[in-house]
């Protein structure tokens, strides 16, 4: 639990993938999302998922880990496959079944419609599996920088994000100790009837709402104390480092989107 | 030197709460309030967002909201199927539930006069107001999504309607309930002190 909590679904490993700065893999994660509309025949699509399986592989992750993170997903998947199957009705009659009526276009509607979710599914968690969540803060903080023209306030938002990731585990041993002290009071949390816990969610929210504060309070105490003063001119702990590597990945990618234009119906 | 100081506990309640927000997703699965394992759930992660609206008005409440949605998306507990989708799911929805925080001096007003009735009339309709907002957020993202997905000409609006609802209703009343009985146990919270 207390480890879901700190690192999400990250996966330590040692792999070319977890080395990249993570300002290149979220550039690959978005622009992955961008062309992969641009997949529309059997020989694109099928360039997509070499091209998602090569960067999987790359990565080190363990199939478990892949396999339940889309668990709950994979039946979306199916779902989205069975309608467009059913309710797809161009092309030449392949299955006529009672009611039931497969075209040939739904065929191939409903595979390049789920194989796109799927490779979508899969790079995407691909980031959030090799990439810790500190490291993807600052990459998003360095990639936002632009938008500090309009006002956006990036350093804030990242220095937010960053106490926030620091906080969770903290609070969540906090969550802990009121808990078993109103356990040993007697209260029960998991079971009874729904209004019940209901109930007993109260005497563990309130503690905690007010410990938030007086944390809240004191992290701000201790900033100031610090000399904390807004984001001009403060320096970094942790330096993100452009290796060949991601120039080298953005090159793939590019061939990738030139190859689905060439190859694209 | 006054506004300074605000701002800095202001970075810092936000923060915390944006992590007790998530937290409270979590916790709700602790105490399985949770029954939507395939995205939305009755969760009570809005709680926190409703009091840092009406505490620092509606700029905490948004930026909570916002940061939440980011908090879901960097741990890798988003559901993300199209970009679209994710947005609007994500970083809209949440952001969006900060909107409560219109109402936010009218309710600091009436627990200064110390009016039970009238502040919390004002935190209902805003906690109306947000989860309201984000209904519509999820709404518009499941018909986004099926459009994208599903074959064309299905009533997809409607069930969007429904399934979103199924969760959003409960959310709302739960949340609604919450909010009230943790701001009764402490209203001076709500009234950001002056610093001197």
């Amino acid at each position: 639990m207390m480890e879901k909590m700190i690192f999400g679904r990250y996966v330590p490993a040692d792999s070319t993938v977890h080395k990249m700065d993570p300002r290149s893999k979220l550039l690959i994660i978005f622009l992955f999302v961008c062309i992969i509309f641009l997949a529309n025949n059997w020989i694109t699509y099928a360039l997509i998922g070499v091209y998602t399986f090569y960067m999987l592989g790359m990565s080190r992750i363990p199939v478990r880990f892949l396999y339940g993170g889309l668990k709950p997903v994979l039946w979306l998947v199916l779902f989205t496959l069975i309608l467009q199957l059913l309710f797809t009705k161009e092309g030449n009659l392949l299955v006529e079944w009672g009611p039931i009526k497969i075209y040939e276009e739904g065929v191939r509607q409903g595979v390049f419609i789920s194989l796109r979710f799927f490779f979508l599914i899969l790079m995407t968690s691909l980031l959030t599996l090799t990439t810790s969540p500190i490291e993807i803060t600052d990459g998003l903080e360095t990639l936002l920088n632009p938008l500090k023209k309009i006002h956006f306030p990036v350093h804030e938002m990242a220095l937010m994000m960053s106490i926030s990731l620091r906080f969770i585990p903290t609070l969540m041993q906090e969550t802990d100790k009121i808990m078993k002290a109103q356990m040993a009071r007697g209260v029960e949390f998991s079971s009874g009837p729904f209004k019940e816990r209901i109930k007993a969610v109260i005497p563990l929210l309130i503690p905690l709402f007010v410990s938030s504060f007086k944390r809240a309070e004191e992290l701000a105490v201790a900033m100031e104390a610090r000399g904390y003063r807004g984001g001009e001119g403060r320096t970094k702990y942790r330096q993100l480092s452009w290796k060949a590597a991601d120039t080298l990945q953005l090159v793939v990618l590019a061939i990738l989107t030139i190859l689905l234009f060439l190859l694209r119906a | 030197m006054n506004q300074k100081r605000s701002n800095t506990l202001f970075i810092s309640e936000v923060a915390v709460f944006t992590a007790l927000a998530y937290l409270l997703d979590f916790v709700a699965g602790i105490l399985s309030l949770k029954i939507w394992p395939q995205g939305g759930s009755i969760s009570i992660a809005m709680v926190p967002i409703f009091l840092m609206a009406y505490r620092w008005g509606i700029k905490g409440g948004l930026l909570t909201g916002f940061l939440l949605g980011l908090l879901q998306f960097i741990l890798g507990f988003a559901q993300i199927y199209t970009i679209v989708q994710g947005i609007i799911d994500y970083f809209i929805a949440f952001t969006v539930v900060g909107f409560a925080g219109i109402f936010a001096s009218q309710v600091r007003n009436a627990i200064d006069e110390q009016k039970k009735g009238k502040w919390v009339a004002y935190v209902l309709i805003g906690a109306f107001l947000g989860s309201a907002l984000r209904y519509l957020c999820h709404v518009v993202s499941g018909i986004v999504f099926f459009g994208e997905y599903a074959p064309k000409g299905q009533p997809v609006a409607v069930y969007s309607l429904l399934y979103n609802g199924t969760f959003m209703l409960p959310s709302f009343i739960i949340s609604a309930i919450i909010i009230i009985l943790v701001m009764s146990a402490m209203p001076k919270k709500m009234v950001v002190q002056k610093m001197r």
